[in-house]
């Protein structure tokens, strides 16, 4: 079982200004894209139109199951918001944390189904052994796989996550990136996984979503990181380059002779 | 004490009441609408007023102002409502116009006294039916909304990604404060309704590694600082919300006393820790 999301010619206009314009792209099941592109180009704001929070200005989002029927989109998303603050001394333990994304809404008990979905939930995320710690003491990289495993309780079969390394130090974000790897092969579940770093989608996406203003370019890593694509989608010369086997886009233009890709964080 | 007819009242009331009061504190803790809750009262304050220039019974003013503003703050949004600016603004014309509504009624000092600092031991066999099931209904509203209440006060960005009514869950909180808030008011009075709705809640944060732990510290915490309180002004010449507050106050910091010494000797324990949190970089 799993889910396939498709949007077509999607476009979003704030204030008159185009934010997104006419993007098309799928997501397959067990599929895991990563969206790549600088500051304000408009992913989180695509991520809004995913989530039904905005409506798009044109075009349209649909959710197919495996006989290619639409489905309603809140029983298939799990969504991991960027930015997400907790307080230092919430009064809970990782699992309780975890708990409150069970899906049911009234009932204030838990079943040996949901104490599963739980179970499973830790197992997946590699957090066994921090469920009886309190939430607010776990360091940054634990308590980015416990908000996770929180998006997971609710079984999901697509997941969006909006920007999950950021603040992690290298190692956290590594590990990040490959539990989020391994549930979207074990599970089947399609991935789209906001990030900065163009090296660590690189390791892990089989597509890539990269938007720059108004623009984008979307394929298998492969055929998008490459010279002449990037060129076209910013509109002035860039180059990809490869040093120590990293992906660097470097602005060749007359006026920016700037990395527009640094140590593989897009500026 | 328990042969007075106004003491058993007074335990009655002040119970139900600290109860509730002790339940909703944890998530006015957790929502941070500790200086929302005291606008209210004061709001509360108002209403009482009114209702006695018009020959009304308090509770029924207190009700229509304090829900009424929930309604209004709901509508705004809780935001505009928290600024610094608003709070003391909303705050005091609303003192001014319950002075005025005392002023033009007949009664004076002695009501403004009660509604200010609370009067529990005046309270009827009547009202103490009016605040029970008023408590009741505000902790069945919040038992069942409990599970999302709690998302949404612990973790609002996780309860919004998971497609919560988050605006609906919003305004009904604050319908309920609105609601506790009038019923605080005629136990410990318009002034000191954080005593029953914020301190006893905030200490149980220190001692409880659960929310539902939590809650039953803190209405715990609020019916033990009643209890005491009635028996200590019954026995001196000392008001019942002096001592309520007084009690509240010293589980309040005893409660952070014991969490301070019990961080301090974990971290004696534990290697000295990092600047920020391991696997987080700045």
């Amino acid at each position: 079982m799993g889910c396939e999301l498709a949007a077509r010619e999607v476009s979003v206009h704030i204030n008159g200004k185009p934010i997104l314009d006419h993007i098309s792209f799928s997501v397959k099941p067990g599929q895991f894209m990563g969206i790549i592109g600088p500051n304000g180009a408009g992913k989180t704001t695509l991520f809004r139109v995913l989530l039904g929070m905005l409506d798009p200005t044109r075009g349209s989002v649909s959710f197919l199951n495996d006989d290619q029927q639409p489905v309603k989109r809140s029983s298939v998303i799990g969504y991991v918001p960027q930015s997400r603050q907790i307080d230092p001394e919430i009064p809970m333990t990782a699992e309780d944390f975890i708990s409150l994304g069970l899906p049911h809404r009234y009932r204030f008990w838990s079943t040996s189904k949901d104490r599963q979905a739980i179970s499973e939930a830790l197992r997946l995320t590699d957090s066994f052994r921090l469920a009886n710690q309190p939430v607010g003491k776990l360091s940054g990289g634990e308590r980015q796989r416990i908000y996770l495993a929180q998006a997971l309780v609710r079984q999901p079969q697509i997941l969006l996550l909006d920007e999950p390394t950021s603040n992690l130090d290298p190692g956290a974000q590594e590990q990040m990136a490959s539990v989020v790897d391994r549930i979207c092969r074990e599970r089947n579940v399609s991935v789209l996984f906001i990030s900065h770093d163009i090296n660590l989608i690189a390791k892990y996406a089989d597509r890539i979503l990269y938007l720059t203003r108004g623009h984008y370019a979307e394929g298998p890593v492969e055929e998008v990181m490459r010279t002449e694509v990037l060129s076209r989608l910013y509109g002035s010369p860039v180059e990809v380059m490869k040093v120590d086997s990293k992906l660097r886009v470097i602005s060749t233009g007359k006026n920016a002779a700037v990395p527009i890709c640094y140590h593989g964080e897009a500026q | 004490m328990f042969e007075y007819d106004f003491m058993r009242h007074a335990f009655a009331a002040g119970t139900i009441v600290a109860v509730m009061c002790g339940v909703i504190g944890v998530f006015v803790i957790a929502r941070n609408l500790s200086f929302i809750a005291h606008t209210f009262s004061h709001i509360g304050f108002s209403g009482a007023s009114f209702a006695v220039y018009m020959g009304w019974h308090p509770l029924a003013g207190l009700l229509l102002f304090t829900v009424s503003s929930a309604l209004a703050v709901g509508r705004m949004g809780i935001k505009v409502f928290r600024r610094d600016v608003s709070i003391s603004v909303v705050l005091s014309i609303f003192l001014g116009l319950g002075l005025l509504f005392l002023s033009l009624s007949s009664k004076q000092a002695s009501t403004m006294f009660s509604l200010l600092f609370g009067s529990v031991v005046g309270i009827s066999t009547k009202d103490v039916w009016e605040l029970t099931s008023l408590s009741l209904v505000v902790l069945l509203l919040l038992a069942a909304g409990y599970r999302m209440l709690k998302f949404d006060s612990f973790d609002p960005l996780g309860a919004q990604a998971a497609g919560l009514p988050i605006r609906f869950i919003s305004v009904g909180f604050l319908l309920l404060l609105s609601v506790a808030v009038a019923e605080a008011v005629q136990i410990v009075g318009a002034l000191l309704v954080f005593t029953l709705m914020t301190t006893p809640a905030a200490a149980a944060r220190y001692l409880t590694q659960s929310v539902a732990k939590m809650i039953l510290c803190s209405a715990g915490l609020a019916v033990l600082g009643v209890w005491l309180g009635l028996t200590l002004g019954y026995y001196t010449n000392a008001p019942v919300s002096f001592y309520i507050t007084a009690l509240e106050g010293i589980f309040y910091f005893a409660a952070l006393g014991w969490y301070s010494m019990r961080e301090k000797m974990q971290t004696n324990d534990a290697s000295p820790a990092p600047s920020t949190a391991p696997g987080t970089v700045e």
